[in-house]
């Protein structure tokens, strides 16, 4: 995965909020995932259509965090989000 | 309740099609084929019995197999046919028993084999009452949710019945698939029959704890675990789904779920009752 890379969120992935968490969930095949404030955030700007450098940029200006640290977890997350099944690469 | 028509037995002949979705015992063994058909929808039983179930829920018609007593295709619609039903027709409905404990709902979510049924039974011979044993129907009120009451009878293994029920307790008739008995309520199977606010819900662990523990759920992980619970027909319906998604998640940010486990030793049923109760009460007294 490289910060050029946009994703997308097939049809079948869903999203609610509850409390400060969000909480993805594909239930035709029954996996879910919960993702904290930040990472909500993150997912979020990925629905925008946002490459996830331009998500990185933009969270720049919202959060307190390294350029480096915050590529780090946006990279992270993404790869793992890709491994799941709840995004996809294009 | 939909309306359930029986047709005369008949060979179950090949579907035609792969099934959209299946249900399977832990062993793998094949337990439930969900096909698609021109009317709604055929629910297949192996060896037991077809249902077809009308495209929005509201007729059932039952062909059962060959040789299949009347009492399993009957259980196998009240236990697994009606809650999906239910679900198609908008109703929240989870693999959960309830029990009414100072006029509230006490809720046990489970995966087969953890012992909500047992559970459940627990109360209803010790002074409690049960509302549900499996296929909770849960439903929205202006002040939260209340649990409705279900079939009056609780199934159990051979096991849990010898540790709870009194042989003089009236049972239905054996069924063909399950070495699991039906034990209708009465006066030592006591049943509530209205419906009860919902108070508390637990979600059963595996029985590694050594001792019984109680653990707050956040509503993420609340959710998550309704989801798990639910029962669903269609799970490629998505606008269904996402209306059980918002339903499931309004349910979920109320503050009232935990995870439960304990040692699953008869002897210690009754001291887990009374902690069940005791940690349920101090909600339902806040409440």
């Amino acid at each position: 995965m490289r910060l050029a890379d946009r994703l997308s969120i097939p049809p079948e992935v869903m999203t609610r909020t509850v409390g400060e968490e969000t909480v993805i969930l594909d239930l035709a095949t029954g996996t879910y995932f919960g993702l904290d404030p930040v990472g909500a955030r993150i997912w979020e700007l990925v629905g925008e259509g946002k490459s996830l450098g331009e998500v990185c940029e933009q969270m720049l200006e919202e959060y307190e965090v390294s350029r480096e640290e915050l590529e780090g977890d946006v990279l992270r997350l993404a790869e793992e989000l890709a491994g799941r099944g709840l995004v996809r690469l294009g | 309740m939909a309306e359930l028509r029986r047709q005369p037995a008949r060979q179950q002949s090949p579907a035609g099609r792969p099934p959209f979705h299946t249900w399977a015992f832990p062993d793998g063994t094949l337990w439930t084929e969900f096909f698609r058909s021109e009317s709604g929808y055929v629910l297949r039983f192996p060896d037991l019995a077809d249902f077809e179930v009308s495209a929005d829920g509201s007729t059932v018609t039952c062909f059962p197999a060959p040789e299949v007593p009347e009492a399993t295709s009957q259980h196998l619609y009240l236990n697994q046919v009606l809650p999906l039903v239910l679900s198609k027709r908008g109703k929240l409905v989870f693999h959960a028993s309830a029990v009414e404990v100072a006029g509230g709902a006490v809720v046990f979510a489970a995966e087969s084999g953890r012992g909500k049924s047992t559970l459940a039974a627990s109360f209803a011979v010790s002074g409690y009452r049960f509302l549900t044993d499996d296929g909770l129907v849960v439903e929205p009120t202006a002040g939260g949710h209340e649990v409705l009451p279900s079939h009056p009878s609780i199934r159990l293994w051979a096991d849990s019945e010898e540790a709870l029920i009194a042989p003089r307790v009236d049972r239905a008739a054996a069924l063909s698939y399950t070495s699991k008995s039906r034990f209708l309520a009465g006066e030592d199977v006591r049943f509530c029959d209205q419906p009860r606010p919902l108070r508390r819900v637990y979600f059963l662990g595996d029985g590694s704890a050594e001792v019984i523990q109680f653990q707050p759920l956040r509503a993420a992980e609340a959710l998550v675990e309704w989801v798990k619970h639910s029962f669903l027909l269609d799970v490629e319906e998505r606008p269904r789904l996402a209306s059980h998604f918002d339903q499931v998640a309004r349910l979920a940010s109320q503050p009232i779920h935990y995870r439960l486990d304990y040692p699953r030793r008869f002897e210690d049923l009754a001291s887990v009752g009374q902690a069940i109760v005791d940690h349920a009460r101090e909600e339902i007294a806040a409440a």
